[in-house]
């Protein structure tokens, strides 16, 4: 019988595609509908930040309203942080993490669907502020009482930004659950703990961070809506609460969330440096001890958002915060090494992974910068943080995010995003990124405070505003030619077969998009690069010509055959 | 090759400590934001030696790659020896920042004697500032913004405040900010080094008229400071109604 007899058969049962895309459980399609839908608020966000920087292109000018100013920079830090960030990377895992362990699927799917779903509502119900005559929410994505208490901000858009969050932070706690269920239940035969791949390993690691970090937002919401509407006083100081608590608590979650957006996407440039240079990551185990790490300590650093209360310990979240850049040199200079003596080829995936290495460096350095409390006393709440934490998190949510689309799109679809296209996509967002968040450092260092809707003329700011402004419409501009990449590959022939890029992961063994339940057939597992040996094998090379190590965990299982 | 280039490579080194040093912050007009520039030239030095390294690094490794011969390169997986080397490099870093950093803090940290009281109260959207000693109070609002006016070379013990939500004190040549919590007051000092006037404003975003809460702190001479004193403890309406009172509703004319 033929391979595609049976999967037409299973097509003749299925509901028309909406109620298919509606009601999957599938890993697959759920991290699909993930990926597309961060991304649309991604680009939403976006546009945010394009009105914001035309209002700031000048001194003195009106674009829009300082109140519609306030709710764009509150929702665009949402969106990006909660609504792109995190679900993005959580939309790869879903598609990626199963296929990785030779699982059918993720260890709850249902549960699966219901995060997505509260997701999705979560964030609808963040904009839908923009609906309501006060409009959306205006307390900054950091939600600071006493600003966000009812008397100084009645409107209704900030409870449904209280709601939408707490819904999205109950969709990541059960998502963190599914993935650690999922990670150390049902893994295929022979892939031991050290034989996971590194994407797989980064996601096991965040989706503990999760599980620590996001209860901490849940019950700061849970309070804050208390003393708005039920008569509390936990943040309010003339009645006896602090709020101070509500920048521990909001930063308890938020510093851990800073790397539960970064450790996944560190994750897929550590699948993409050794696939584009032909060679194993170097010191995969260093790399793994170098993530929990900075896990680890990413839970203990969450003051430094506090430095200029003077109300925490200095010495102690600066020492912190300083060592966090141990491990995350590692991993820099890790890669570098993978790609050292390699052949490299540089297809756009590797350019932009490549490109992570550049920039990131740069909002890691400025990292240390502020994490260095006399410092941070002039930094602090100024156009240098701004471009500090966009660095960051564009260096590495970002870059890493497009690698990601670009190298597994193949995958998902069985078609190539268009080379050149990628190559333009690429080009202006390295110049784009550079012209924006360069004129943000200085800005910030002379003293431009973050969330100001005008400055003086006076100030002498002008210039390099409307050089980051010019940025902002390049990156802009520079995602066009993604988006119509997307769009031709998809009306294109599917040309790209199973393992297009030589890869090393178990995805790269079932073809491309895979079947309902990924495997037909497992290759042997004795390494965390299966799909490497089993080429290296099948071209008759005998893996210690090569310098390929012997593995030394226990036998892995043989090819095996998937009973569906 | 000898002095001249030597020399003119030191020169080249200083200039462009100096560029990144000065070029980035403002210049400090306090003893505080002396050490704060100080501690950032160090800082900025360190940062351009670890990116030109990181930089230079993955360069190499991608031109050396157009070398790379046809077929599978050597399977290397690691290397303990270099990989301790680039955990202790970076660790030994970060813990002389440390050290450097905890001095600078207890020199900008520390509380001097003698000098000046000033109270600071920030509210939606101005600022009152209150001379304990004399009883002068300044208060101001976005349309006419207040100027508090301070003695040079002493320090100035500030106890800062808010009414309703948080802000924050924030001088660009003082290198300095402090937020200003409800009910929760912390103090500080400044020692300004140079006659002059310094724009200041609140950085904590506090509501819609959070970009028009600005200040400015005038320092002068101990008999300028004086005599400044006098005139508006006697004519207290010219200097504390300059922008109406704390309680008055604000209706500034800012976007």
């Amino acid at each position: 019988m033929s391979a595609s007899a049976p999967a037409v058969a299973i097509r003749r049962t299925e509901p028309p595609a909406l109620v298919a895309w509606l009601a999957t459980t599938d890993h697959k399609r759920i991290g699909v509908l993930y990926m597309v839908t961060a991304f649309g608020f991604f680009l939403l966000a976006g546009l945010m930040a394009m009105v914001m920087r035309s209002e700031l292109a000048q001194p003195g000018q009106q674009i829009v309203s300082a109140q519609t100013y306030d709710q764009l920079f509150t929702i665009h830090g949402t969106l990006m942080m909660l609504f792109f960030a995190t679900p993005l990377a959580i939309g790869f895992a879903n598609y990626i993490v199963p296929l990785q362990i030779g699982a059918a699927d993720m260890a709850f799917p249902r549960l699966n669907a219901l995060s997505y779903w509260l997701f999705l509502f979560g964030g609808v119900i963040v904009l839908l502020g923009f609906l309501t005559t006060s409009g959306a929410a205006d307390i900054g994505w950091t939600g600071y009482a006493p600003l966000s208490e009812v008397r100084y901000s009645a409107n209704v858009g900030v409870d449904l930004w209280i709601v939408g969050l707490a819904l999205s932070g109950a969709s990541s706690i059960m998502g963190a659950v599914n993935f650690i269920a999922t990670i150390y239940a049902r893994r295929a035969p022979g892939m031991t703990m050290f034989r996971m791949p590194i994407f797989t390993w980064n996601m096991l690691v965040t989706a503990t961070m999760i599980l620590f970090a996001f209860p901490a937002i849940t019950g700061a919401l849970a309070l804050l809506y208390i003393d708005r509407h039920l008569g509390g006083s936990f943040f309010d100081a003339s009645r006896g609460g602090d709020p101070i608590i509500y920048q521990h608590l909001f930063w308890f979650f938020g510093h851990p969330e800073v790397y539960i957006v970064a450790i996944p996407f560190f994750g897929i440039v550590s699948e993409i440096f050794p696939v584009f240079s032909r060679k194993p990551l170097f010191g995969y185990r260093l790399v793994i001890l170098a993530t929990i790490l900075i896990a680890g300590l990413s839970m203990t650093v969450w003051a430094h958002h506090m430095f200029t209360t003077g109300r925490v310990n200095l010495p102690f979240f600066s020492i912190m915060s300083l060592l966090i850049a141990v491990p995350t040199g590692i991993k820099i200079f890790n890669w570098i090494a993978t790609m050292w003596g390699g052949r490299l080829s540089l297809r756009v995936p590797m350019l932009w992974a490549i490109g992570l290495i550049y920039v990131f460096t740069i909002g890691g350095i400025t990292g240390v910068i502020v994490a260095s409390p006399p410092l941070d006393y002039q930094f602090q709440d100024t156009y240098f943080v701004v471009a500090h934490l966009h660095n960051v998190i564009i260096g590495s949510t970002v870059f890493a995010g497009f690698a990601g689309i670009y190298y597994w799109f193949p995958k998902f679809t069985g078609r190539f995003l268009s080379e050149r296209l990628g190559r333009l996509h690429f080009a202006a967002w390295m110049v784009g990124f550079a012209l924006t968040f360069v004129p943000q450092y200085q800005l910030g260092a002379e003293g431009m405070p973050r969330r100001i809707v005008d400055y003086a003329v006076s100030t002498g700011w002008g210039a390099l505003n409307l050089l980051s402004t010019l940025g902002a419409f390049l990156l802009g501009l520079g995602t066009i030619p993604f988006l119509v990449a997307v769009a031709l590959a998809l009306r294109g022939p599917a040309t790209a077969g199973d393992d297009p890029w030589g890869g090393n992961s178990l995805e790269w063994a079932t073809s491309s998009p895979p079947p309902h339940h990924n495997f037909r057939r497992l290759p042997p597992i004795r390494s965390e690069r299966p799909v490497f040996d089993e080429r290296l094998a099948r071209a008759g090379i005998d893996p210690a010509a090569v310098g390929v190590e012997p593995d030394v965990g226990p036998p892995g299982a043989g090819a095996a055959d998937v009973a569906e | 090759m000898s002095m001249p280039s030597l020399a003119m490579r030191r020169t080249m080194f200083l200039a462009l400590a100096a560029l990144i040093a000065n070029g980035c912050l403002p210049v400090p007009a306090t003893q505080q934001g002396r050490q704060i520039a100080d501690l950032y030239g160090i800082f900025a030095a360190g940062s351009i030696v670890v990116a030109g390294i990181v930089w230079v690094a993955a360069s190499v490794a991608l031109l050396g790659s157009r070398r790379a011969k046809e077929g599978l390169p050597r399977q290397v997986s690691g290397n303990l020896v270099v990989e301790g080397i680039w955990t202790a490099i970076p660790l030994v870093t970060v813990l002389a920042l440390f050290a450097l950093t905890v001095a600078t803090l207890s020199g900008v940290d520390a509380r001097g004697s003698g000098g000046v009281s000033l109270h600071v109260t920030a509210f939606r959207w101005g600022w009152t500032f209150t001379y304990p000693d004399s009883g002068v109070a300044i208060s101001g609002l976005p349309e006419s913004p207040p100027e508090i006016v301070v003695p040079v070379g002493e320090p100035v013990h500030v106890t800062l405040d808010a009414t309703d939500v948080n802000h924050a004190f924030f001088v660009p040549r003082f290198l300095f900010k402090r937020d200003a919590i409800p009910g929760r007051p912390t103090t500080f000092d400044f020692l300004v080094q140079e006659a002059g006037t310094y724009p200041g404003a609140c950085a904590e975003y506090c509501g819609v008229f959070h970009a028009a809460m600005t200040f400015s702190v005038r320092a002068v001479s101990r008999p300028e400071f004086d005599s400044w004193l006098a005139s508006a403890r006697s004519s207290p309406s010219a200097a504390a109604s300059a922008g109406g009172s704390p309680s008055a509703s604000p209706s500034p004319s800012v976007p």
